[in-house]
C-alpha cells in the first residue's frame, strides 16, 4: 500500500500538478499575455483534485495495492482507475490552453518566433497528449472493464505493450520542466545568455520525436515482441541521448559564458567564478552531477546486452530515483523557490536555508541511489519486500540497504527542510524585486523556420514513427489474440 | 532577397532534411534489426532467411538466432483444468438453484446440505471458494486427484453439475469464525503464517489462502476448515500422495512443514481468523 501510495503521488500527481502550475506560469510570463480559458484551467484542476481525492481514498483503504504501473491481470477498486483518469483528464485540459495560448500569441506576432520557455512547454504537452493516448487504451479498454468485473480475463501481452507507449515519453514529461529552467532561467540566474536558442529548439523538437516510439526497451525481455522491433525501438532510444548531450553542451557553454563574464579566465577558471550562491546555480550544477551518474546508468538500460544484467533488479528502481527524484526534482525545488517570489511578490530573506536544502537533497539522493546500484547489480530483485539477510549468500547486501535507508531519510529532511522554506518565505516582509526570469541568448532569434516554431512537421513524424514501431506490435494482438490471463482482484 | 524572406522558401529544407533524417534513422533500424541482423544470425544457427526475418518481425515465434526448441518430453499437467475465459463463464453463469438439487442428490450425506461435514475427515465447504470447488471435483473426475468415494462421485457429474455444485456451497452461509472462542495460536504458527519462514524458502500461507491476498484462483478458503482434514491433506502433499497442486507448491512447502507446524496449522486454521 505505502508503495503504491509513492508511486502514485510522486509520479503521478506531484508531477501532473508541478507542470500544469509551471506551464499556467510560463504561458503568462513568457507570452505576456493573459492566459485563454481561465475557467476551463480550474475546470481541469479540479477534474485532478478529484481525481487525487479517489485515489487516496482507495489507495488508503486497501483496495488498490498494484503499485503505479498496475501490473495487470492485477486489478484495484475501480474508483482508482477512474481518479486516475480524471487527473489525466485534467492534464489534457492543460495541453489544449498551453496549445490555444501559444497559437493566439502566433496569431497576434505573426512571423516571430515563440519563446523558447513556452515553446518547449507547448512540446511538452503536444507530447503529453501524444504519451497519454497509450494507457488511456489500457485503462479504458481493458483494465476498468476487469475491475468493475464485467471481464474476467486480461490480455497481458497488450496491456504491457500499451503501458510501454506510456512509459517512457512519461518521464520525459517530467524532465521537460528541469529543462526548461535549464535552457530559459539558469544563463540568467548565472549572469549570462543562453548559447544557443536553435538549440534549445531542437532539443525539445528531439525529445517530443524520439521519446515516443521507444517504450519497448522497457519489454526486452518480454517474449510478445520480435527481437527485430526490439532492435528498431533500441536503436531510437539511442537517439533519446542526444538532446540530452545538446542541453549538456549548451547549459555548460551558457554558464561559461557567465564565467568568464563574470572575470573567470584559463580553462576551468570560470566554474569558480559561477554564482553559486544562487540556488538555480547550485541546483544546476547538482543537477548535472546526477544527470552525469543517472545517464551513464540510463545507456546501460538501453542496450539490450547489458539491460539483461539488470532487468529487474534494484539497478532499475536506482536508476529512476536518481534520475527523476534527483535531477529533475531538484529544478523543481530551484524552479519553485526562482517563481514563488514572483507569484507572491515576497522575497526569500536568506538564500542560506534554500542552499542548504538543495545539499541535502543531492547528498541525500547519491547516498540513497548508489548503493542501490550497486545491489542492483549484485542481482537484488526489485518489487520485493522483504529479504532473509540471515541468508551467507545475500548477507552483504545488509549493511548497503541502511546505507542506502540513511539516505532516504536525509531525503525526508531536505524535503520537510523544502516545505519550511516555502513557508518562511510566505511571512517575509521584504517585497519581491522583479529580476528578470527568462534569459536572452546570444543572438536572439529574429525569425526562425516555421518548423522551429510549432509542431505540424513533427507531430506527422512522430505519427510515423508510431505506426511504423508500434503498428505490428499492436495489431499482432488482435490479428493473433494470446492466451489472456485471470484478472486478479485487489481488494 | 525577398525570394530567401518568404517564409515557405526558408522552410522547405527544413521539412525536406529533418524527414529524410528521421526516415533515414528508422530504415538504418529495418534494415539492421529486420533484414541484416537476423539473415546472419540465422546463417549461423541453421534458420532460413525467410524464417529468421518473420522471427525478428514478431510474425513467427522464437529469435532468428537460435533454433526453436522442441519439447521430446512435454510436461504431464498435474491438472487438466485450464482457467479459459470459457471455464470462467461456466462458473459465472451457474445456478445455485440447481447445484442445490444435486447437493441433496449426492453430496449432503458427507458434507451436509449446508456445506458443514458430518464427519472431521470430510471437508466442510459451507463459503468455499467455487473455482475450488470446481477445480478439486474436475480433478477427481480427470483423476488428478483420487478418493475411494470421490472419485466415482465426480465421474457422474459432468461439467454443468460440478459448476452448480460449485456455485451452491459457495453460496452457503459465508464462515463466521469465532475468535472469542480461541486461545493466542503460539508464535511460531502466527510467523509461518504471516512470514513464512525465509530460511526454509516456505512462503508466508496468507500470501495465497488470506482473502485477496492475490494467490491463484482455485486456492481454497481456509477459515473454519477441519483440523483433522487440513492435517491429513498436508501429510498427503508431503508424501507425494497427492499431487494435483499446480507447479507443487503445496508439496514443496508441506514437505517442509514438521508434524508440530502441521498441527499448529490445522488448528490456527479449524479456528479462523478474519
Amino acid at each position: 500500500m505505502s508503495v503504491t501510495a509513492h508511486g502514485v503521488a510522486m509520479a503521478y500527481v506531484l508531477t501532473t500538478f508541478f507542470i500544469m502550475g509551471f506551464g499556467y506560469f510560463v504561458a503568462v510570463t513568457a507570452l505576456n499575455r493573459p492566459l485563454p480559458g481561465v475557467p476551463w484551467a480550474w475546470a481541469g484542476f479540479v477534474s485532478s483534485i478529484v481525481g487525487v481525492v479517489m485515489v487516496l481514498i482507495t489507495v488508503g483503504s486497501g483496495q488498490a495495492s498494484v503499485l503505479f504501473t498496475f501490473y495487470p491481470p492485477l486489478t484495484a477498486s475501480p474508483w482508482f482507475y477512474i481518479g486516475l483518469v480524471l487527473v489525466v483528464g485534467g492534464s489534457w485540459i492543460w495541453c489544449i490552453l498551453m496549445l490555444s495560448a501559444m497559437t493566439a500569441w502566433k496569431s497576434e506576432n505573426p512571423g516571430r518566433p515563440v519563446p523558447l520557455a513556452m515553446f518547449a512547454t507547448v512540446s511538452n504537452a503536444v507530447m503529453w497528449l501524444w504519451t497519454t493516448a497509450g494507457v488511456a487504451v489500457e485503462l479504458v479498454y481493458q483494465v476498468i472493464p476487469a475491475a468493475f468485473g464485467w471481464t474476467q480475463t486480461i490480455d497481458v501481452g497488450l496491456a504491457r505493450t500499451l503501458f510501454s507507449w506510456t512509459l517512457h515519453a512519461i518521464v520525459y514529461f517530467w524532465l521537460i520542466p528541469a529543462y526548461i529552467a535549464f535552457y530559459t532561467m539558469v544563463p540568467r540566474a548565472a549572469g549570462g545568455r543562453l548559447y544557443s536558442d536553435t538549440m534549445g529548439r531542437l532539443t525539445f523538437i528531439l525529445f517530443l520525436v524520439y521519446s515516443l516510439p521507444v517504450g519497448m526497451h522497457h519489454l526486452m525481455m518480454d517474449p510478445e515482441h520480435g527481437n527485430g522491433t526490439k532492435f528498431i525501438q533500441v536503436l531510437l532510444t539511442a537517439f533519446v541521448s542526444v538532446p540530452t548531450l545538446l542541453t549538456i553542451f549548451t547549459i555548460t557553454a551558457s554558464l561559461e559564458i557567465a564565467g568568464r563574464l563574470r572575470g573567470g579566465k584559463g580553462l576551468f577558471g570560470w566554474i569558480g567564478t559561477l554564482p553559486w550562491e544562487r540556488p538555480m546555480v547550485l541546483a544546476t550544477g547538482l543537477a548535472f552531477v546526477m544527470l552525469g551518474f543517472g545517464g551513464f546508468g540510463g545507456l546501460i538500460n538501453m542496450g539490450y546486452g547489458m539491460n539483461a544484467m539488470v532487468h529487474n533488479t534494484a539497478w532499475v528502481t536506482a536508476h529512476f530515483h536518481l534520475i527523476f527524484g534527483g535531477s529533475v526534482v531538484i529544478m523543481y525545488f530551484a524552479i519553485a523557490y526562482e517563481i514563488w517570489p514572483r507569484l507572491t511578490g515576497r522575497e526569500h530573506a536568506s538564500l542560506a536555508p534554500l542552499r542548504l536544502q538543495l545539499w541535502l537533497w543531492f547528498f541525500g539522493m547519491m547516498v540513497m541511489t548508489l548503493p542501490w546500484h550497486w545491489l542492483g547489480l549484485q542481482g537484488q530483485w526489485r518489487r520485493v519486500a522483504n529479504f532473509n539477510y540471515a541468508d551467507p549468500i545475500i548477507a552483504g547486501w545488509g549493511p548497503l540497504v541502511i546505507l542506502s535507508f540513511g539516505g532516504g531519510l536525509v531525503l525526508l529532511l531536505s524535503a520537510l527542510l523544502f516545505i519550511r522554506n516555502l513557508a518562511v518565505l510566505h511571512r517575509s516582509v521584504i517585497p519581491a524585486v522583479g529580476h528578470p526570469l527568462y534569459a536572452l541568448a546570444v543572438h536572439p532569434p529574429q525569425r526562425v523556420p516555421a518548423a522551429l516554431n510549432g509542431f505540424g512537421l513533427w507531430n506527422v513524424l512522430v505519427l510515423v514513427l508510431m505506426l511504423l514501431a508500434y503498428g505490428y506490435p499492436i495489431a499482432q494482438f488482435v490479428i493473433t489474440p494470446s492466451p489472456s490471463a485471470i484478472v486478479h482482484r485487489v481488494q | 532577397m525577398a525570394e530567401v524572406s518568404e517564409p515557405h522558401v526558408l522552410d522547405q529544407p527544413w521539412r525536406v532534411w529533418a524527414t529524410i533524417a528521421v526516415m533515414g534513422i528508422v530504415l538504418l533500424g529495418v534494415l539492421l534489426g529486420v533484414l541484416i541482423i537476423p539473415i546472419v544470425q540465422g546463417q549461423s544457427a541453421g534458420i532460413d532467411a525467410y524464417t529468421a526475418i518473420c522471427r525478428a518481425l514478431g510474425i513467427q515465434a522464437g529469435s532468428p538466432a537460435r533454433p526453436q526448441v522442441v519439447n521430446r518430453n512435454p510436461p504431464t499437467p498435474v491438472s487438466q483444468v485450464v482457467w479459459t475465459s470459457d471455464v470462467l463463464q461456466i462458473l459465472a453463469e451457474a445456478k445455485p438453484g440447481r447445484g442445490h438439487a444435486k447437493v441433496q442428490e449426492v453430496c449432503v450425506s458427507c458434507h451436509g446440505e449446508q456445506g458443514v461435514s458430518v464427519s472431521p475427515e470430510f471437508p466442510h465447504l459451507a463459503g468455499q471458494s467455487g473455482a475450488a470447488i470446481y477445480k478439486q471435483l474436475n480433478d477427481y473426475r480427470t483423476g488428478s486427484r483420487t478418493h475411494q468415494l470421490m472419485t466415482d462421485i465426480a465421474k457422474a457429474l459432468d461439467d454443468q453439475a460440478i459448476a452448480d455444485v460449485a456455485a451452491y456451497y459457495a453460496g452457503q452461509s459465508k464462515r463466521n469464525p469465532n475468535p472469542a472462542t480461541l486461545g493466542p495460536p503460539p508464535d511460531f504458527v502466527t510467523r509461518l503464517v504471516e512470514l513464512g519462514d525465509p530460511n526454509r524458502n516456505i512462503p508466508p500461507c496468507a500470501a495465497c489462502h488470506r482473502v485477496g491476498s492475490g494467490g491463484p484462483v482455485e486456492t481454497p478458503i481456509l477459515a473454519e476448515q477441519r483440523e483433522e482434514y487440513i492435517v491429513a491433506q498436508l501429510k498427503m502433499y508431503a508424501s507425494g500422495e497427492r499431487r494435483n497442486d499446480v507447479y507443487g507448491r503445496m508439496r514443496l512447502i508441506a514437505a517442509k512443514l514438521t508434524d508440530a507446524e502441521i498441527d499448529g496449522l490445522a488448528k490456527y486454521y479449524r479456528a479462523g481468523f478474519k
